[in-house]
C-alpha cells in the first residue's frame, strides 16, 4: 500500500521551488497518485542544457519502502540511459534507495545523473562505447538528441497552444493534449479532433 | 502502625507538607474513605456519592484491630462495627449507653488541620512562659490554598504561605524547612525537563513519513524509533517497516536495511522512546531504560533453556532456566600476541542476518 499521504506532500514540497530546483512532478492520470509524471530540466554546461525531460514515474505499492520506478520518456543520448527504452541505470533507485530519498531528491539524482554520467557502469553499451573513444561526437550526437526531442515540446509551445486555441479548442485542453501526445501538433490536433 | 489516616493527597503525590503533614503518609494506613456530608446529616450527592455512606468510624475499626471484628463476627453490619477508641472516649464521657453510633456522631471525625495546629500553639504558650509566642515556622504546614494561588484567609492564616516556585510559579517552597525546599526545586526542575523535552519533541518529523511523530492518529504510532549508532528521528512504524523489508525487493540487508535511510550508517538496534532527546546523556538515559526494562523479560527464545536464541549472549532478554540461574556467558579465550590469554568478553553478535531484534518484541 503506497504512503499517499507522504506522496501528497512530496508533491506539494516538490512543486513549491521547481523554478529554481529545476524538477516539477505531474499527476499524469487524473487522481491515480501512483502513476506521476516528472519534468527535470537539462543541466546547464551540458549536452542536455535547455532540453526539457519528462519522466515516468510509477510508484510500487511498498512505497517509499521500495523505490519508485522512473523511465525517461523523452529520448536521451547518454551512457546510463537506455536510448531505446529510456530505462535508467542509477544505483539508489535500486540497491541503494532508501525511504529517506523522496520523489524530488531522485529526479534532482537524474540531473545529476545527466551532467556527470558514469560510462564504467553503462546502461546503453553503444553509447557508453562512443563516450570513451569519441567523445566529441558523443557530445554531438547528445546535443543534437536534445535539440530533436527534448526541445520540441517545449519550444514553441505556446505558439502551438495559441495556433490551436485559434482553431476553437478551450486553451486547458489543448495544453493537456499537447502534453499527452509530447508536443506533436499534428497528434495533438488528431486526438482533439476524435476526442 | 499508627492509628492514624492516610492523607489523600500523599496518595495522589501531592501532599505538600511531606513529614509535618497531620495525616499519615503510611502506605499501610487506611484512607478515611467516609463521606463527612453523610456523618452531619445530608449528602447531597445521595448513592452517587464517591464517598462511603455510613454512621460509623469504621477505618479506625479496621485499622486499631481486625481483631475486633472477628472476636464479634455478629458484627456483620458496618453500622454496628463500633471502634474501642469510641467505646473509650463513650464510656470517658459516661455517655455509654448511648448507642455508638452518636457517640462516633457526637465526637468530630478528625480535627480539621488547623483547628488542630491551634490547639498545639494554645498547649505550647500555657507550657513554655515567657517563649516566643509563634511555633516554630518549621513545624508549620505549608498554606495549599496559597501554593495553588491564593489563600483566602489572607495574613491570618495559620499555615505557613511558601515562597514562590521559579520552575512551577507556584509559591510551594516552604521557608523554613531547606530538605523539603530542595527536593521539591529538584523534582520541579526534572519534571520541568521532561515537558520541555515534550514540547521539543512535538515538532520533530520522521524523515521516512513526513509526519510529525506525536502528531500520528494513534498511540502506538506515536513513538520515535532511535538507531543506536546516529541521532535521525524516525517513528517507530517506518523504521521498523524499513529495517524489516523484505530482502527479496533487492536491497541488501546489512548495508543497505540496517543503515540509517539518512546517514547510512549501520545501527543493531532501534530504541522505542516517546519522548525524543536533546543531547547524548538523555539518549544513552532512554538506551539504558530500554535494555534494563528487556532484560526483565524472559528470552521467548532462549525459552528457559529449553529453545536456542539465535542472538545468543547478546540477547537484550533474559537468559534464565526454570530455577532462576542464568545463562552462563561462554567467554572466548583469545590468545594475545605475548603469549598471555585474553578474555574476549563484549562480544557483538553482528551476524543477525534475518533476525530483527525489533521483531522480538
Amino acid at each position: 500500500m503506497v504512503d499517499y499521504a507522504r506522496v501528497q506532500k512530496e508533491l506539494v514540497e516538490c512543486n513549491r521551488d521547481k523554478d529554481i530546483s529545476g524538477v516539477s512532478i505531474e499527476l499524469d492520470n487524473g487522481d491515480d497518485l501512483s502513476h506521476l509524471s516528472g519534468r527535470i530540466t537539462g543541466p546547464i554546461a551540458s549536452p542536455y542544457e535547455g532540453g526539457i525531460f519528462q519522466i515516468d514515474i510509477r510508484l510500487p505499492g511498498g512505497y517509499p519502502f521500495e523505490p519508485p520506478k522512473m523511465q525517461f520518456i523523452t529520448k536521451v543520448w547518454h551512457p546510463n540511459i537506455s536510448s531505446q527504452n529510456g530505462a535508467i541505470c542509477l544505483d539508489i533507485l535500486k540497491d541503494q534507495w532508501s525511504p529517506a530519498l523522496t520523489l524530488k531528491t531522485a529526479l534532482l539524482s537524474l540531473q545529476a545523473l545527466l551532467s556527470s554520467p558514469e560510462p564504467d557502469d553503462p546502461q546503453d553499451a553503444v553509447v557508453a562505447q562512443q563516450y570513451l573513444r569519441d567523445y566529441p561526437t558523443f557530445v554531438g550526437t547528445a546535443r543534437y538528441w536534445t535539440d530533436t526531442f527534448a526541445k520540441r515540446a517545449s519550444v514553441g509551445t505556446e505558439e502551438k497552444v495559441q495556433k490551436l486555441v485559434e482553431m476553437g479548442f478551450p486553451e486547458v485542453l489543448v495544453r493537456k493534449t499537447l502534453d499527452i501526445v509530447g508536443g506533436d501538433e499534428n497528434l495533438a490536433l488528431e486526438k482533439l479532433c476524435t476526442g | 502502625m499508627s492509628n492514624r489516616v492516610l492523607c489523600k493527597f500523599f496518595v495522589h503525590g501531592a501532599c505538600l507538607k511531606g513529614d509535618n503533614c497531620e495525616f499519615s503518609h503510611d502506605w499501610k494506613d487506611q484512607t478515611n474513605n467516609i463521606c463527612t456530608f453523610y456523618q452531619r446529616g445530608v449528602c447531597s450527592y445521595g448513592s452517587r456519592c464517591r464517598y462511603e455512606h455510613v454512621k460509623a468510624s469504621r477505618p479506625q475499626t479496621t485499622i486499631s484491630s481486625s481483631s475486633t471484628i472477628s472476636v464479634r463476627p455478629k458484627a456483620s453490619n458496618p453500622v454496628e462495627v463500633t471502634s474501642p477508641r469510641a467505646f473509650v472516649a463513650g464510656e470517658a464521657n459516661s455517655i455509654s449507653s448511648l448507642p455508638a453510633e452518636l457517640s462516633a456522631l457526637s465526637r468530630p471525625f478528625f480535627p480539621p488541620a488547623w483547628k488542630q495546629d491551634s490547639i498545639d500553639h494554645n498547649l505550647q504558650d500555657d507550657d513554655i512562659v515567657g517563649e516566643v509566642t509563634n511555633v516554630d515556622p518549621a513545624d508549620r504546614p505549608i498554606c495549599s490554598f496559597a501554593a495553588a494561588g491564593e489563600c483566602p484567609r489572607g495574613e491570618r492564616c495559620p499555615h505557613i504561605h511558601g515562597d514562590l516556585c521559579p520552575t512551577c510559579g507556584k509559591h510551594c517552597l516552604h521557608p523554613y524547612r531547606p530538605d523539603e525546599r530542595d527536593e521539591h526545586i529538584i523534582t520541579c526542575e526534572r519534571k520541568k525537563k521532561q515537558l520541555d523535552a515534550l514540547k521539543y519533541s512535538q515538532e520533530i518529523e520522521c524523515s521516512v513519513c513526513l509526519d510529525r511523530v506525536l502528531s500520528k492518529p494513534t498511540a502506538a504510532e506515536r513513538k520515535f524509533g532511535l538507531l543506536s549508532e546516529c541521532d535521525h528521528p524516525f517513528c517507530i512504524s517506518c523504521i521498523r517497516n524499513w529495517r524489516s523489508n523484505s530482502p527479496t525487493s533487492g536491497m541488501d540487508i546489512n548495508s543497505a536495511l540496517r543503515a540509517c535511510p539518512i546517514c547510512r550508517k549501520l545501527s543493531y538496534f532501534v530504541i522505542p522512546s516517546v519522548i525524543w532527546y536533546a543531547n547524548q546523556e538523555e539518549k544513552q538515559e532512554i538506551v539504558n531504560n530500554y535494555k534494563a526494562k528487556l532484560s526483565s523479560i524472559d528470552c521467548r527464545y532462549f525459552d528457559f533453556g529449553n529453545g536456542s536464541c539465535p542472538f545468543g549472549t547478546s540477547c537484550f532478554y533474559k537468559h534464565a532456566y526454570r530455577d532462576g540461574r542464568l545463562e552462563e556467558v561462554a567467554l572466548r579465550h583469545l590468545g594475545a600476541e605475548d603469549g598471555n590469554t585474553v578474555i574476549a568478553k563484549d562480544i557483538r553478535f553482528v551476524a543477525l542476518q534475518f533476525f530483527n531484534i525489533d521483531a522480538v518484541l
